[in-house]
């Protein structure tokens, strides 16, 4: 019982951290895609809201939630509430399975810096990305709107492509690291002291096509194209409502597969000790933000793909390149003596 | 302790399954159906079946689920809002059925033994895929030809030329 209540608390304190640090770091990678958009774009993003507009995400988010709410005529309003969550959810349980760093001790218990330890971590992140579609499908069907409802067709046929791919490319790493743990992924890289990006670099560059099409990023945002569109499948929301939906599907994902693809291809917390005792996290925040800064890269500089050819690009040429790069990556492990 | 979780979640399970049964909006029905699908896994994990719960996510609560509701998503507003009432003859027939299978289900709870398991799996991920590919490979390539002959089917029934 008292062992029970202390995990319990243990949990409930690693939940609470979790969620606070990600959506404050969300709210403020808001303000620092503005600024980066505005370098590309040759302008200079927000600067008037505090020093260097550094208060500005404050301001979005006090003018987002007095915003009136207002529900379209026609909409299924359970649906049309429930579509938050089933967007917001998923994204945030994605960072269940990440690890941070290695074990430490703290009061003389053992301590994972994450939330849970289940040994089937990848499953988890591959059932989480795709629940997320459930969010965008019943809001744009919610809302009674045909912009909407086009939007979230798109996106639940972009999910689905991509899905199956990402699935395909990963199962390289899950060959080589001959488990789908994510603490023994990130371990097993660090005792053969090679990064799986050496290994599979295929199965990387298919990896970061799947995260910018699962997070709805340039080049594959045909869900929410604006010119199209409006805003795709969240037109008819309002105020923090509409907020929840960029929030969940182009920061909260973005960060998780930057930190998935950290885990699987770049070693996770490994590097060498140069900051003192933190630095298999530092490590480990300075490999995701240099993942996030490239989407973010990726956001302002690239234009958009059709949407009849993102799905083709997905099963014609993603699709067969993952499927050889599994068979040759079987084919050398079995016959190199692997797991 | 495990009691209080085990009685959350049955208690989840049971009200989305009557609730897939009961709501007459099909939107709503697919919805309580993706929460039963979710409390099952749920469920599994709880009992320390991880691949289990893992492979009920993907398989069921996406990529089964998720065609019927782009399926039913796309049926027009005034269909979904048409209720068709009760099925009273279907009801009536399947009333004996159910019946005796609850009467067989609820001996064999009474008088059976429940499972013991033989010896505890350390990696339940690594066992189940060898005996999955070793001893049981045949009736899961089975499976996989049944599932492509159903797909082939439904792109036959589906095509609209010619």
């Amino acid at each position: 019982m008292a062992e029970f209540g202390i995990a319990l608390i243990a949990t409930l304190i690693k939940v609470g951290v979790l969620v606070g640090v990600v959506l404050g770091v969300s709210a403020y990678l808001t303000w620092f895609e503005r600024k980066l958009a505005g370098h590309i774009q040759a302008r200079l993003g927000p600067n008037v809201v505090g020093p260097f507009g550094l208060l500005q995400p404050l301001a979005d988010a006090i003018k987002l939630a007095t915003k009136e709410p207002i529900v379209p005529k026609g909409a299924d309003v359970p649906v049309f509430y429930l579509a938050i969550a089933m967007a917001l959810v998923p994204s945030l349980l994605l960072f269940s399975v990440i690890p941070f760093g290695p074990e430490f001790t703290l009061f003389g218990k053992e301590i994972k810096p994450l939330i849970s330890d289940v040994n089937i971590g990848i499953l988890i992140v591959f059932a989480m990305g795709s629940l997320a579609v459930y969010g965008t499908i019943f809001s744009g069907w919610a809302s009674n709107s045909k912009y909407a409802f086009i939007g979230s067709l798109r996106k639940a046929s972009v999910i689905i492509a991509y899905e199956v791919v990402l699935g395909f490319a990963v199962l390289g790493v899950i060959l080589l690291a001959g488990t789908i743990s994510t603490v023994e992924i990130v371990e097993s890289q660090i005792k053969s002291g090679v990064w799986y990006i050496l290994y599979q670099p295929v199965a990387f560059v298919l990896f970061l096509f799947c995260m910018l099409a699962e997070s709805g990023r340039v080049p594959f945002d045909i869900q929410e194209a604006e010119a199209e569109l409006v805003t795709g499948y969240n037109v008819e929301y309002g105020g923090m409502k509409f907020g929840a939906f960029p929030l969940a599907e182009w920061y909260l994902n973005v960060i998780a597969l930057s930190a998935i693809a950290v885990i699987l291809f770049f070693g996770g917390w490994s590097g060498p000790a140069i900051f003192g005792a933190f630095s298999p996290y530092i490590w480990f925040l300075l490999k995701t933000f240099s993942l996030v800064f490239f989407v973010l890269w990726l956001h302002w500089t690239l234009p958009r793909f059709q949407a009849k050819d993102i799905t083709e690009i997905a099963w014609k040429i993603m699709l067969p390149l993952a499927l050889a790069n599994l068979i040759v990556t079987a084919v050398v492990v079995y016959v190199l003596g692997g797991k | 302790m495990e009691w209080i979780i085990l009685g959350v979640l049955g208690f989840w399970l049971v009200a989305s399954a009557l609730g897939a049964v009961f709501v007459r909006n099909p939107v709503h029905s697919i919805l309580f159906f993706l929460s039963s699908v979710i409390a099952i896994s749920a469920l599994f994990l709880s009992l320390g079946a991880e691949l289990l719960a893992g492979l009920q996510l993907i398989i069921y609560a996406v990529a089964i689920v998720v065609f019927y509701v782009l399926v039913i998503t796309t049926i027009p507003w005034e269909k979904v809002k048409r209720f068709e009432g009760i099925y009273k003859k279907e009801l009536l027939f399947s009333l004996p059925v159910l019946s005796v299978s609850l009467l067989i289900m609820g001996y064999m709870v009474y008088r059976g033994e429940l499972a013991q398991p033989v010896n505890l799996v350390k990696d339940n991920v690594r066992d189940l895929g060898k005996t999955l590919f070793t001893s049981y490979l045949f009736p899961f390539e089975v499976a996989s030809v049944i599932l492509l002959v159903a797909m082939i089917g439904a792109i036959l029934l589906g095509r609209k030329e010619d």
